[in-house]
Formats: structure tokens, C-alpha cells, sequence
């Protein structure tokens, strides 16, 4: 009898041990920031998915970690440099793999917005004309094609740089520029009857972009990033990722973003 | 060869057009080497250009940040203590030591949040602190208050009354409410400062609002905010300063505006650099970025100035097109100079061989063809009867008498005299015979297709008649005679030597038998007198 309480006791022993080994090391405080991306987080109301991703993962590893609302580009530059250790929603590039490590928990496709009266209907529609501009936010980076066309059009001085999303679409509506690339979580701002009526969508023929949990090579090592990565993968296996969705889109598109 | 080239009406033309030829490709090189390097400049222009955009919108940004750290500093003092702990915060506002750092700064303030309800206290509360005249400014009945109730440092123009309402003013009531609702930083659009309100042509300002809660109660979500909202501590700006405060420098040679929300217009506008050399026209790069800072827009507007264009873009692109302009052209020169003083040489060498030709062939006195040429000519005579069976006349011509003239009036008149009997005789024959000078006073003739001896005869006899017209030289009137022998092909001879030894010895024979007459090679034929 005693062997066997010794026995479960030790079994119990290890495995809080191994719960322990899988934790990230708490013992400094992090960093975490986010950007005011349409349903992302909006600084207005101070909530978004990335807000509720971020409570979720913060809550998982025990640590302490201070989050923060700064422009994109910024974001970029301090997960580069080891000052910051986390921000949410990245995309990857070979750039960005030098010093940034992702943990995948959505998927998207990225969309052409245009101005309907432009009466663009193709991506080459919008290129050829040398007097439409395009805007895009300062420091993101898109879908293969969708990189190429900015790319391409910043060449020749075509396109307009922002902080956020919102004053692209005031600069859309105002017709200083004529098109502008966004993701299914900007739609919700297509409901807004006045940019709905007087824009259309053309669509980039890329497959879906992961976006995930970026975290600083600098500031982490390989081991303490595995440990926030089975975090989020954590989060999509038991569908809390997948509830997160659910607050801001309708089923399917929830599915759509989370199952990739 | 030189000849062949000049000649040949396709290599004429070829070297006619050779030199714009040569202009064209020199211009066609000049264009491709200009255009490449107008396309690196461009890059390195817009490059250069791409970073000072960013590096401006950066140093903004993190300027901003940099006040919303000392907002922040604020907000954690009345985390510790009272907000209407006056004392805590002139003291925290003076430890700040706002000098040149913060300069952009015009000044540090509490606003107070106050529904209807809590206004008596309010009153009385900022009353019993020490401002028995303080009031909120307007006074007009309302549901709720936001007056400035304390601003630091207490200097200058800060002095100015507090009490001043501004929720009552759209523009920063919707700030206050942005950071109210955020629990984060939110920037005003663009306004008259109110501690410049009296100034005329007040600059303009923005103020930064920060939202102050109750301690110790939550505000993690909206509800809790408003609920629990004490009031904002508040940063106010005018542009120009903030803008001079910003760290790092600005580049040269840029004009930058700074305009509130996202059109960019003279009412909108917020800040503009210095104009001194803005000189108009389309500038090489321009942009437009729209920031978005604490929560508000701002657009930037960044276009190039002459300095940034010359330092960046440089002169290259130009002095490539003036140097090869100018290259182009001095390369047709030469080709054309090359080209055409060729073919001036070789007219030149043709005149001179004519010359040289003309001189080897005649009589240098009289002009006549001399022994080679009239050789020449009588051989071919010759080919030419014998082919055809033809006849022609060869007659020699001694002037009788010459050497007294000689003597008695000199070598010049007697070259003249020459010259004179060579004329004569010149425009006694036709134009297929010809006469030459074959030694000092010795002349030939070939005289071609004359049919009989009489016809002959009679031209020679002409000739004799004509030699010894009286010839006028200075003043004098001189006259000479000839004696002549003819040989007639073929019944003289058939060949050059024959017929010229024929009418030599008919010649002397003229002069043995008294001169001043002809005489035919054959001895049956009667002399003519």
C-alpha cells in the first residue's frame, strides 16, 4: 500500500515537474505590444482579438507582461532589436525570419479595395493607371502579389503611407487615394455604408498568409519560444482560439481564419 | 583608288550622310547614357528621399511618445495621491524641470471631470483651496463640467484664468472623450491654445489628454471608465514648438507641412517649414503620409527642395547630356572634316596632274603641243587613216630669218613674235588638225582628212600667207616668212619615221630654193610661189 501511495506520489511529482519544465521562465517581466488594426484591436474601444489573445496567452504562461499600443513600423523595428519581446497578427518574410520567430493561430487572404468609380476591375486595371494611389500601412508587409504590386508602385511614387487603418479610409473616401489593401478583419469597416457603397473588391490570387504570435529571436531563446508556441497551439487545439473568433465573426469566417 | 572612292555615287552618298550618321549615334548614345543616369539619380533621389519621410514620421512619432511618458508620469502620481493634491502636482511639474527637453511643451494641466450634480462641491472644494474667485467658464447650466482646474508651470502666460470649460468645445471634447473611453492618450485636433486666446493670430496648438480614475476602483472595461473618470491630466502644444523639439535634425532642402486630420488645407494646417527656398514648381519627390498619433490623424506632407535635389540628385544626369551633346558634335566635325578635306586633297592632286600633264604635253612659250604630244597625235592619225583608209597631210614649218630679230630686237620680242606666229597658226587650221612647236623656230603640222593635194596645198598656202602678215610689237612693225614641207600619207610614206623625214627634206628643200614657199615631198608636184 505505501509503495503504491509512493508511486502515484512520484508520478504526480514528475508530472508536475514536466508542467513546470513546460511553462515559459517567468522570472522577468515581458513585453508585448499591439497595433490599432480594425477588429485587431481598436484603441478606441481597447478591445480586439489581438487584445483577447493576448489576455489568453498572458494568463497560460503566469507571466507578467506589460502590453502596449504603438504604430506598426515601431513594432517592427523594436522586435528587430530585442527591446520587444511580443506582438500579435505578423506575417513572415525572409527579412523578418532573420529576428523574428511566429506561433501560427490565423489565416487569411488579402483584397484589393478600390474606389467604385475608378471602374477598376483587375489588379492591372488599377497598375496602369499612373494617377491612382494606392495607400498602405507604414512597416506591413502582404500576400506574395500584394507585395509585388506596392512594391512596384512605390517605385514610381504611387503610394501612400499610413499609420492605421483609419485615415486610409478617410483618404479613400476624400479620393486622395484610389485603392487600398485589406483583410477580412477590416470588413466589419465595409459595413460602414458610405465606404461600401463607393468602393468594390478585386481579389490577389495568393493563398491564405498565416498570422501569429511574433516573438523577438533577441530577447527569447529557441527553447523559451517553443514554450509560448505550444501556448498558442495550445489555444487552437482545446477551440479557445477558435471562441476568440467567434466574438467578432460569424462562424463561418471564424473557421475559415482559425482551420488553416 | 582615292578616284574609284569619290566616284562611286554610292560611296559619295554614304560619306555624304556619314557625318549625321555619326551625330545621330553619338546623340542616340548620349540619350541612353543620360536617361541611365537620370533612373540612379531618380532611385537615389526617392531612396534618400523614402528615408527622411520615415526618419521625419519617426522623430514625431517618438516625440509624441515621449510626452505621453511624461502624461503617464502624471497618472501615476495620482495613483499615490489625491487629485486635487494641488501641491503634489506643482511640485511633481517642477521636478519635471520642463526646460529645453520638454520646450515644446507650453503647459502641464489638470482638467476636472464635474457633473451637474457635484458642481456645488466642486466650487466650494476649489474655493477652500485657496481661488475664492474661481468659476467655470461659461456658466451656463449644463449636465456636466470639464474646467481646467490647475496648469504648471505657474508662469507667463499659465497665469491665465482657470476655470475655462472645454467640453464645451467639440473639438476637445472629442479628445477627452477618445481618452476617457480608451484609458490611453488622445490628441485634440487643431486649436487655439486656451492660454492664447486673447493673442491675436494665435499659432496653432493641439493638447494631449490623459484620463485620470478613481483610485482604487477598476476601469478595464467602458462602463468602469466613465464611471470612475476623475478627470485628465493634459499637455498643451503649439506646433511650432513641438515641432522644435523634435530630436535629430531635419534634412536640408525639404518642405514639410504638418496638417490636422487627413486633407491637406490651408485651414487644416497645423505647421510648415521655413519658405526661404521654396521656389515653386513641381518638386522631384513629394508624399503625403498620414500618421496616426495618440489615437489621432495627422498629415504629413514632404516634398524636395532645389538643395535636397542638387545634393541628391545632382548635376550628373545633366553634365552626361551637355558632355555628350557636345562630344557628338565634335566628333561629326572631325568626321566630316576628315571626309571632306579627303576629297578637297585629291580634287587638288587631279587639278595638279592636269597640270603637270598639260605642262609635260606643251609648249611652255606658246601653249602648243609640243614634239611628245603632236608624236602622240600623229601616231594616232596614222592608226586611224591606215585603218580607214584615209589620207592627212604632215607639214613642217621653218620660220625664215629669225635669228635677226633675235639679234637685233632681243629674246623678248622675239618670244612674242613666236607667240604671235603660233596664234596664226592656230586659227588657220581647223579643229581636228593640229599644229605644235617642236624647237626654237620650228613648227609641225597634222593636218587630218583632207582629200587631194590641191586641198592641201591651198591650206598650207594659207598658213604661208598668213605668217607673213606683218606682226605690230611695241611700236614696230615686224615681218617674217616660213619656208614649209609637206608629206602626204600614204604616197609620202606609210609610216611616222617616213613621213617625218619626207617633210623635213621637203622643208629644206623650200629654204634651198629661196624660202617663203612650200614644198611637197614629191619631186613631180609643182612648188606654189
Amino acid at each position: 500500500m505505501t509503495g503504491k501511495i509512493i508511486k502515484a506520489l512520484t508520478i504526480f511529482l514528475c508530472h508536475l515537474g514536466i508542467a513546470a519544465a513546460a511553462g515559459p521562465d517567468c522570472s522577468r517581466s515581458f513585453t508585448l505590444a499591439l497595433h490599432d488594426h480594425g477588429l485587431l484591436y481598436s484603441a478606441d474601444t481597447d478591445s480586439g482579438i489581438d487584445k483577447d489573445v493576448a489576455e489568453e496567452i498572458i494568463r497560460r504562461s503566469g507571466c507578467k507582461v506589460t502590453v502596449t499600443l504603438m504604430p506598426r513600423a515601431r513594432i517592427w523595428q523594436l522586435i528587430e532589436s530585442g527591446a520587444l519581446d511580443f506582438s500579435l497578427s505578423g506575417i513572415t518574410n525572409v527579412e523578418r525570419d532573420k529576428f523574428a520567430s511566429f506561433a501560427w493561430y490565423f489565416s487569411n487572404r488579402y483584397y484589393l479595395l478600390v474606389r467604385r468609380d475608378i471602374e477598376a476591375r483587375t489588379l492591372a486595371d488599377f497598375e496602369k493607371q499612373d494617377k491612382f494611389q494606392l495607400g498602405v500601412i507604414r512597416g506591413f508587409r502582404y500576400s506574395e502579389s500584394a507585395n509585388r504590386l506596392v512594391d512596384k508602385l512605390d517605385a514610381s511614387g504611387r503610394v501612400s503611407q499610413a499609420g492605421g487603418l483609419a485615415p486610409l479610409y478617410q483618404t479613400l473616401l476624400s479620393n486622395r487615394i484610389q485603392g487600398m489593401i485589406i483583410e477580412p478583419f477590416d470588413f466589419p469597416a465595409l459595413e460602414e455604408k458610405k465606404i461600401r457603397d463607393m468602393s468594390s473588391i478585386i481579389e490577389f490570387s495568393d493563398p491564405s498568409v498565416p498570422h501569429g504570435l511574433i516573438m523577438s529571436k533577441k530577447s527569447l531563446t529557441g527553447v523559451e519560444q517553443d514554450k509560448w508556441r505550444s501556448i498558442v497551439n495550445s489555444m487552437r487545439s482545446d477551440g479557445s482560439m477558435r471562441r476568440i473568433f467567434l466574438k467578432y465573426f460569424k462562424p463561418e469566417l471564424a473557421d475559415a481564419l482559425v482551420s488553416f | 583608288m582615292a578616284r574609284l572612292h569619290f566616284t562611286s555615287p554610292v560611296l559619295r552618298t554614304l560619306l555624304a550622310v556619314l557625318p549625321w550618321l555619326v551625330l545621330s549615334m553619338g546623340l542616340g548614345v548620349t540619350w541612353f547614357a543620360w536617361n541611365h543616369e537620370r533612373q540612379i539619380t531618380h532611385d537615389a533621389l526617392r531612396s534618400q528621399f523614402d528615408f527622411a519621410l520615415r526618419e521625419t514620421v519617426n522623430r514625431i512619432e517618438q516625440r509624441v511618445q515621449g510626452y505621453e511618458q511624461m502624461l503617464r508620469g502624471v497618472q501615476s502620481l495620482f495613483a499615490t495621491t489625491s487629485f486635487h493634491n494641488r501641491a503634489a502636482f506643482r511640485d511633481y511639474v517642477e521636478s519635471l524641470q520642463l526646460d529645453a527637453n520638454f520646450s515644446g511643451v507650453q503647459a502641464l494641466g489638470l482638467v476636472e471631470w464635474v457633473p451637474s450634480q457635484q458642481l456645488t462641491a466642486h466650487l466650494a472644494s476649489m474655493r477652500a483651496a485657496g481661488l475664492r474667485n474661481y468659476s467655470i467658464e461659461p456658466a451656463a447650466a449644463r449636465e456636466a463640467y470639464a474646467p481646467i482646474v490647475q496648469r504648471e508651470p505657474y508662469v507667463g502666460r499659465n497665469r491665465a484664468s482657470i476655470g475655462g470649460d472645454v467640453w464645451i468645445d467639440p473639438v476637445r471634447r472629442l479628445a477627452l472623450e477618445k481618452a476617457r473611453d480608451s484609458g490611453m492618450t488622445a490628441i485634440s485636433g487643431k486649436v487655439v491654445l486656451m492660454v492664447s486666446r486673447e493673442t491675436p493670430n494665435a499659432p496653432p496648438g493641439f493638447v494631449m489628454y490623459l484620463p485620470i480614475y478613481a483610485q482604487g476602483k477598476d476601469h478595464i472595461n467602458n462602463q468602469q471608465r466613465r464611471a470612475h473618470l476623475t478627470g485628465w491630466v493634459y499637455a498643451s502644444f503649439h506646433v511650432n514648438d513641438f515641432m522644435a523639439s523634435l530630436y535629430g535634425s531635419q534634412p536640408d532642402g525639404l518642405q514639410l507641412a504638418l496638417y490636422d486630420g487627413t486633407d491637406a488645407t490651408e485651414s487644416s494646417l497645423l505647421y510648415r517649414a521655413s519658405e526661404r527656398d521654396w521656389l515653386g514648381g513641381q518638386p522631384a519627390a513629394s508624399a503625403n503620409e498620414y500618421l496616426v498619433v495618440a489615437g489621432h490623424n495627422w498629415t504629413l506632407s514632404l516634398s524636395t527642395l532645389a538643395a535636397f535635389e542638387d545634393r541628391y540628385g545632382g548635376g550628373v544626369a545633366t553634365q552626361t547630356a551637355q558632355t555628350g551633346v557636345v562630344l557628338s558634335i565634335l566628333l561629326t566635325l572631325l568626321v566630316w572634316l576628315t571626309i571632306h578635306g579627303r576629297a578637297h586633297a585629291v580634287r587638288l592632286a587631279e587639278s595638279m596632274t592636269e597640270q603637270l600633264r598639260h605642262v609635260a604635253q606643251h609648249d611652255a612659250l606658246t601653249g602648243l603641243p609640243n614634239r611628245a604630244l603632236f608624236s602622240d597625235r600623229l601616231s594616232r592619225e596614222l592608226a586611224r587613216a591606215q585603218r580607214h583608209d584615209g589620207r592627212f597631210a604632215m607639214a613642217f614649218l621653218d620660220l625664215d630669218n629669225f635669228k635677226p630679230i633675235n639679234d637685233n630686237f632681243g629674246h623678248a620680242i622675239g618670244d612674242q613674235v613666236l607667240q604671235q606666229v603660233a596664234m596664226r597658226l592656230q586659227s588657220c587650221i581647223r579643229a581636228e588638225d593640229t599644229v605644235g612647236r617642236i624647237g626654237g623656230d620650228e613648227f609641225v603640222m597634222l593636218l587630218s582628212g583632207l582629200g587631194t593635194s590641191d586641198a592641201i596645198l591651198n591650206l598650207a598656202e594659207t598658213v604661208r600667207a598668213s605668217v607673213r602678215m606683218p606682226i605690230r610689237l611695241e611700236g614696230r612693225e615686224l615681218t617674217v616668212s616660213c619656208s614649209m614641207g609637206v608629206a602626204i600619207y600614204p604616197q609620202d610614206g606609210t609610216d611616222t619615221i617616213s613621213l617625218t623625214k619626207c617633210a623635213d627634206q621637203a622643208m629644206y628643200r623650200a629654204k634651198s630654193e629661196g624660202r617663203d614657199c612650200i614644198r611637197l615631198c614629191m619631186e613631180s608636184k609643182e612648188p606654189a610661189a
